[in-house]
């Protein structure tokens, strides 16, 4: 939040301001050329594809930062609430032949109600107890999906073919990675004027203490379902794009682990900041980028470790990633990106 | 469908509950001393029983009995993870707010299953046998030995922390550390041991269970994962702060996962008994918000 001298807020349009100087103005403006015009063009499809992923779990991720950093409630069953998203999606497509497009609302609106429902419990249940609802949230949502015969495809899930938007087929990397990011970019935005609205500041004073925000006026079963549903409309949302993207839903898309990973990108990328969002899902995701392209190599050159020992390393990193994140950097890295900021400002004095 | 098949589901779920009674034990006994919920108890139950899975075949290659060795060894294990998380993980976690506490279990059980599937990978193990098989019938229900067996085992084991949390001075100590941290560091019993304690015996529970859970199925890190994402409903049934709970908690949770499999499977092809459980807590949490047994806690600002 600091700033460097000389900028000061004469209104509160001002103070409240995403870009508040002109070079940070100049910088929006150069990395938005680069992303739209230089960066899909030049990269290859590897690239891309790594970024559509990266995009996608970037929109999943600020719903749950919502929910989690600035509303405070626990959410274990995030990957169901994405399959939710993904699974009405991929049933209006399959089953009723509608335009993938418009399917997108019907996700993020059902997901939402989906949430509302598993939010319920926490006008009477908090803290641990509402952690654990929602793992049932997550164990309940994926049976239906599984059992569901037909409708949901089972085991072996539903296909959607190829997205059609108007004239245009989507169905190069470069296509979706326009696709997702015209969303990505209009979710982050909307993310951003949630928490720094009436809504945000009223999720942050139920997460502080919420018997003093209810002291205060606000009503905090309200609020928390509303972040709920926030968070599910954005999982839902996600999990359309994610169906959209690899063209088929099935339940082993959507683990436990998944969930885990979810809350694992805002500690590490800090929790209560949609900036920091970014900055988590891109710091482990590379990791796993990482470990997937080196892993198979390391695997070839020391046959005696076998196939699941790259899959335990990864799960003993992230493991120790997290918890050395939150014993040394529990706000996370975008609080290490204000330090770093604030220490160039004031370069080369220390203060 | 009828009266005897339903008392035979009943008897098996409760047999089968004793296990969830343990693994809830030792949940609670952490939340209790530490306030930490502990979501790594699946895992920790895979690490010690894949270890005396371990010491029981290297003592059966070189033919000693391989009982004793498993649970001395079970006991050092515990206490060296135990030690290892305590000092190393809880220490600077200490007045964190409770999504890190939570955070941190769930990684350290991801570390622990990591750890696990690199030392000893492939597919599951069988252990030497430790408990007998077969089955007995009394009237028209017949019952597994080896389910019995392991049932009562589990109430001895039951029994016996009991005995000890009620007992021995450690145990008043743990109960009063439970009650009221400062305090009771202000009446020089030292904190640190006693959450060092917790966590060895919530470790040797853990390992028990898993002993238990390998020898009567296949000794597996997926099925004990799930054995321990189920003592979940059981502790909060039963109260997160409450031992008797844990008890009935998991019984509870052996009976309705037994019934539910007799009973819908059938409606809705398989798998009711991993969910029914859930949707059960849910249910008796919208009703009795701290469980069975929990504390009704009053707040103030």
């Amino acid at each position: 939040m600091r700033r460097p001298c000389g900028t000061f807020d004469t209104s509160y349009g001002q103070d409240l301001a995403i870009t508040r100087t002109r070079f940070q103005w100049i910088i929006a403006v150069i990395a938005a050329a680069f992303f739209f015009c230089v960066m899909p063009f030049m990269a290859g499809a590897d690239i891309l594809s790594k970024v559509n992923i990266l995009a996608i779990t970037i929109i999943a991720t600020l719903g749950l930062n919502i929910l989690t950093g600035y509303c405070g409630q626990l959410n274990f069953g995030h990957a169901a609430f994405v399959a939710v998203g993904a699974y009405i999606s991929a049933m209006l497509v399959h089953h009723l032949h509608w335009n993938w497009l418009l399917t997108v609302p019907f996700a993020a609106f059902g997901t939402a109600l989906i949430g509302l429902i598993f939010g319920l419990p926490s006008l009477r249940i908090k803290g641990f107890y509402i952690a654990v609802t929602t793992l049932a949230a997550f164990y309940i949502i994926m049976f239906i999906f599984l059992r569901g015969g037909d409708v949901t495809g089972g085991i072996n899930g539903l296909q959607l073919g190829a997205i059609q938007i108007g004239n245009i087929a989507i169905d190069d990397e470069r296509k979706y990675f326009f696709l997702i990011m015209i969303f990505l970019v209009i979710l982050t935005f909307f993310a951003k004027n949630i928490v720094r609205g009436r809504l945000g500041r009223a999720f942050i004073a139920v997460r502080d203490n919420d018997l003093a925000a209810e002291l205060m006026g606000i009503d905090i079963f309200k609020y928390k379902l509303i972040a709920f549903a926030v968070c599910s409309a954005y999982a839902g949302i996600a999990g359309s794009l994610f169906a959209a993207y690899y063209g088929s839903v099935s339940v082993d898309q959507f683990s436990f682990r998944e969930s885990i990973w979810y809350i694992g990108f805002i500690i590490v990328g800090g929790m209560g900041s949609i900036t920091g969002t970014f900055f988590g899902v891109i710091f482990l995701k590379s990791i796993e980028f990482l470990v997937t392209s080196v892993g198979p190599s390391i695997s070839s050159a020391l046959p005696g470790l076998g196939s699941q020992s790259i899959s335990s390393i990864m799960l003993i990193m992230f493991g120790l990633v997290i918890i050395l994140f939150l014993i040394f950097e529990p706000r996370g890295l975008y609080h290490r990106w204000e330090l770093l900021k604030a220490s160039i400002r004031f370069w080369p004095l220390t203060y | 469908m009828d009266f005897t098949y339903f008392i035979q589901l009943v008897l098996s779920g409760l047999l089968i509950g004793g296990i969830y009674s343990l693994l809830a034990l030792g949940i609670v006994l952490i939340f209790k001393a530490s306030g930490i919920l502990n979501f790594a108890q699946g895992d920790m139950s895979a690490m010690g029983a894949f270890f005396a899975w371990y010491l029981a075949s290297l003592a059966l290659r070189i033919e000693l009995p391989y009982l004793p060795i498993m649970i001395v060894g079970m006991c050092i294990l515990a206490f060296v993870v135990a030690f290892m998380i305590e000092h190393f993980m809880l220490r600077p976690l200490i007045g964190q707010p409770i999504i890190a506490s939570l955070m941190s279990t769930i990684a350290l059980g991801m570390v622990i299953s990591g750890l696990v599937t690199f030392i000893w990978p492939g597919p599951g193990r069988v252990f030497p046998p430790l408990i007998p098989t077969g089955g007995i019938n009394i009237g028209d229900i017949s019952l597994s030995v080896g389910n019995l067996v392991s049932f009562v085992i589990c109430m001895i084991v039951f029994g016996l922390f009991v005995l000890f949390f009620q007992k021995t001075k450690l145990g008043l100590a743990m109960r009063g550390t439970a009650e009221d941290q400062q305090l009771s560091q202000s009446v020089g019993i030292k904190v640190t041991i006693i959450f060092l304690a917790c966590w060895f015996i919530a470790m040797l529970l853990a390992s028990s269970s898993g002993v238990l859970i390998g020898s009567l199925q296949m000794l597996d890190r997926g099925t004990l994962a799930a054995y321990g994402v189920k003592a979940f409903p059981a502790v909060l049934i039963g109260g997160l702060e409450s031992i008797p709970g844990a008890l009935l908690g998991g019984l509870i949770i052996g009976v309705v996962e037994m019934l539910s499999g007799g009973y819908l499977d059938k409606l809705l092809g398989g798998g009711a008994g991993e969910i029914m459980p859930f949707i059960v807590m849910l249910i008796i949490l919208i009703f009795l918000p701290h469980g069975l047994f929990g504390y009704k806690r009053i707040e103030r600002i």
